[in-house]
């Protein structure tokens, strides 16, 4: 794992319990259930964090007893967009943050033929272009999807500081492809691993993050 | 009110120990002046196999004794003991019950001598069978343990009272646990025969009733209430009970510091006597809210930054705009349960990061058959305990972040005309005092105040063998009073906020404020 993070990569803190909690996941002796659990508690990490980049403004509020507090609210609506399948696991970690959050979806899939990565599907809220928008998927390998995905985010109209992509696990490789593209797009991930194998998977990694949480 | 037994043995015969039920209708959370709510703790962790030396107050708090450290010194360290002795059927009893119903406090623990009857040889048992054993001689009842007894309970030790049974003649296997008692009543013809308890008492009444009245009583009392025979019973009397009366009974008067003729028929001499204990006890309760104001004026004056057993989650826009949902009289209860449930979350998260964690001892290896780098996991188990109700706001969060954690509870609750905090259940999991298991115990409360509540919930921890250093205390909003209070008290416990005030007011928020004076959050968050 990279030491220090790159320009508008939020890396959660490295605390051992996060290292925890990722030795569970990574294990391929753990269970569906506990893999699930534990993937759950790592995204909401991820969902705080993710959360605590968007902007507030001031509020003056009065308490019960009448006394006044200069306090904060959140500014701008939010939306999730995931991608499908794994992406969709991250959803009820954000609901359970933000309770009747907008849900987008889009389906990418990668053409046998070509190798490439196509669009097969999408469903976003109308009004995206005017939300901060949380791009949800677990693995952040060559980001190849992942680009795809923004893109469509960016036809919609929405503008590129206001998404945050959420991931669990990212790598060197697929930040810099990312950013090559988006700049000013912020990762938040809970891991960056060491790289790619020459099959285009994250190395450490913890195998098919959507056969793991949803199949095996 | 009523007199109930604790334990379950009625059939064993006589009293053993007795508590003062709360009286009907009235649950502790109202209780007040009007509604007398005189009971004890009784510790339900009685098989907990506690080592007792270990625990001792003193024995835990050594480490902390430096020079400008304080202690903290529980109610219960002090106990008031009162020995009622006098003779059989002078009425013990119930100048002892009118005592425990006329002062109705909590902890009020009645400890009969019965318990304390040696256990007799088979061939005793014989005699004692056919009324021809002398349970009325000092040598029947074993005075040095209830000395031991009542010595551990004024040191503020958990303690196990023997059970004794009239039915089979010995100490049974049962044990009753005290812990936590603020007034000790010991009573029985003997109570103050034994040198070295009378001194442990700080009152020491004999009940003179004349002996015919008593003979009166004994005879009405075995022949109606324990099925024995005229003849019998006087055997008994003549034989072993006026003999030994005369003997060793009458001259443990000169002992007393009060004589109560009539026993519990006379209301001035009783009531004089309350009178007094009243007051006694209610020095002994301003002593200890004095104690906790006095830890206020040795708070050290390191910034609260630069503590670090202190950790305050950084205030980053959603926790402020958490907080000031949180704060805000307009929000609902829908939303105000929604975002403490978050905000506990990460409150609870960040307590788990202080467990200990070690590289694992198998290799770990990803279902791509890669080996992984920074393989933790954790070798302590987390035990949570809740000071009812306010700490069981963090419960649904804690259930979904940690669903198979083992639960403990304590219900601490503020007298209604001292503000003295007062201890009134204990409900810990069994291995919480177990030295061998590696833990640390999530202490859960959602609001520090004047701090009295958690200084006195981590005394009980660490009597029932918990480990300083194990305690995370877990809080959302605190006082800086309340946190340099448990920190000048219990300087190796960890806290772990979302909210501090600030004693100087320069900071936004402060101690004044409202939402860190009053405690709405368990209000808000049951909606009562």
């Amino acid at each position: 794992m990279s030491a220090e993070s790159p320009k508008n990569v939020i890396l959660l803190p490295q605390t051992n319990q996060l290292l925890s909690l990722y030795t569970i996941i990574r294990n391929k002796e753990t269970q569906r259930s506990d893999f699930v659990f534990y993937s759950d508690r790592i995204i909401r990490l991820l969902v705080e964090e993710g959360l605590n980049q968007l902007p507030v403004e001031p509020k003056t509020v009065s308490t019960p007893t009448g006394e006044v507090f200069e306090g904060v609210k959140f500014l701008g609506k939010i939306c999730g967009v995931s991608i499908i399948r794994a992406g969709e696991s991250m959803e009820q970690g954000l609901r359970d943050c933000c309770r009747s959050v907008r849900l987008g979806k889009i389906l990418i899939q990668r053409d046998e033929e070509t190798a490439l990565p196509k669009l097969y599907y999408e469903k976003l809220p109308e009004d995206i272009a005017s939300r901060y928008v949380f791009l949800l998927d677990p693995m952040l390998a060559t980001g190849g999807s992942a680009i795809m995905a923004t893109e469509v985010l960016l036809s919609r109209g929405v503008k590129p500081e206001r998404i945050f992509f959420l991931n669990l696990i990212s790598n060197p490789e697929g930040i810099s492809n990312y950013h090559k593209k988006f700049p000013d797009i912020k990762i938040v991930t809970g891991a960056v691993d060491r790289g790619l194998n020459e099959s285009k998977h994250i190395v450490t990694g913890l195998g098919d993050f959507g056969d793991r949480y949803y199949c095996i | 009110m009523t007199i109930t037994m604790v334990n379950d043995e009625q059939v064993v015969g006589k009293v053993n120990l007795k508590r003062i039920a709360p009286s009907s209708g009235e649950s502790f959370f109202t209780s007040s002046s009007l509604s007398p709510t005189a009971n004890t703790v009784y510790d339900r962790n009685i098989d907990a196999g506690l080592d007792q030396n270990a625990t001792s107050p003193d024995s835990n708090i050594g480490t902390n004794t430096s020079a400008n450290e304080t202690r903290y010194i529980p109610p219960w360290t002090q106990p008031y003991i009162i020995g009622v002795a006098g003779l059989s059927g002078s009425g013990k009893t119930s100048v002892a019950s009118k005592i425990i119903e006329e002062l109705n406090t909590p902890w009020t623990v009645l400890i009969s001598l019965d318990n304390f009857y040696n256990p007799l040889t088979p061939e005793e048992r014989e005699t004692a069978f056919s009324n021809e054993f002398d349970f009325d001689s000092p040598s029947a009842v074993d005075l040095d343990l209830c000395y031991e007894c009542v010595k551990s309970l004024k040191e503020g030790n958990k303690t196990k009272i023997p059970v004794y049974s009239f039915s089979k003649h010995d100490r049974t296997d049962k044990e009753i646990t005290i812990y936590g008692a603020n007034v000790i009543i010991i009573e029985g013809i003997y109570a103050l025969y034994h040198q070295k308890l009378v001194d442990l008492m700080n009152l020491k009444i004999y009940v003179d009733t004349d002996l015919d009245i008593c003979l009166a009583r004994r005879l009405s009392r075995d022949i109606l209430y324990r099925g024995r025979d005229l003849e019998g019973a006087l055997k008994q009397w003549s034989t072993f009970v006026k003999p030994n009366a005369d003997l060793f009974v009458k001259s443990t008067m000169q002992q007393a510091d009060l004589v109560i003729p009539r026993g519990a028929d006379n209301y001035i001499a009783i009531d004089m006597m309350i009178k007094h204990i009243q007051k006694q006890l209610l020095r002994k309760s301003r002593e200890h809210l004095k104690y906790l104001e006095k830890l206020n004026n040795s708070l050290n004056k390191v910034e609260l930054k630069n503590i670090i057993n202190l950790i305050v989650l950084k205030e980053t826009n959603q926790i402020s705009a958490i907080n000031t949902i949180l704060t805000n009289k307009a929000t609902s209860i829908d939303d105000f349960i929604f975002f403490f449930n978050r905000i506990s979350s990460i409150l609870i998260s960040k307590a788990l990061e202080l467990l200990t964690y070690k590289p694992s001892d198998i290799p770990i290896i990803t279902p791509t058959n890669v080996p992984v780098d920074n393989a933790l996991e954790v070798v302590e188990e987390a035990i949570a305990v809740n000071i009812i109700r306010s700490g069981d706001c963090f419960m649904n969060s804690l259930k979904r972040t940690h669903p198979e954690i083992k639960i403990g509870k304590l219900l601490i609750q503020s007298d209604r005309k001292t503000g003295e905090p007062q201890l009134h259940s204990i409900m810990l999991p069994k291995n919480v005092g177990d030295k061998s298991l590696k833990k640390k115990i999530l202490l859960m409360d959602a609001q520090i105040i004047s701090g009295a509540a958690v200084i006195m919930s981590i005394q009980v921890l660490l009597d029932h063998g918990v480990t300083m250093e194990d305690i995370i205390i877990v809080c959302y909003s605190a006082t800086e009073q309340g946190t340099r209070r448990i920190l000048a008290a219990f300087s190796k416990v960890k806290i772990v906020l979302a909210r501090i005030g600030s004693m100087d007011g320069r900071n936004k928020e402060c101690d004044n404020d409202w939402w860190f004076r009053t405690r709405y959050i368990d209000t808000m968050y049951y909606g009562t």
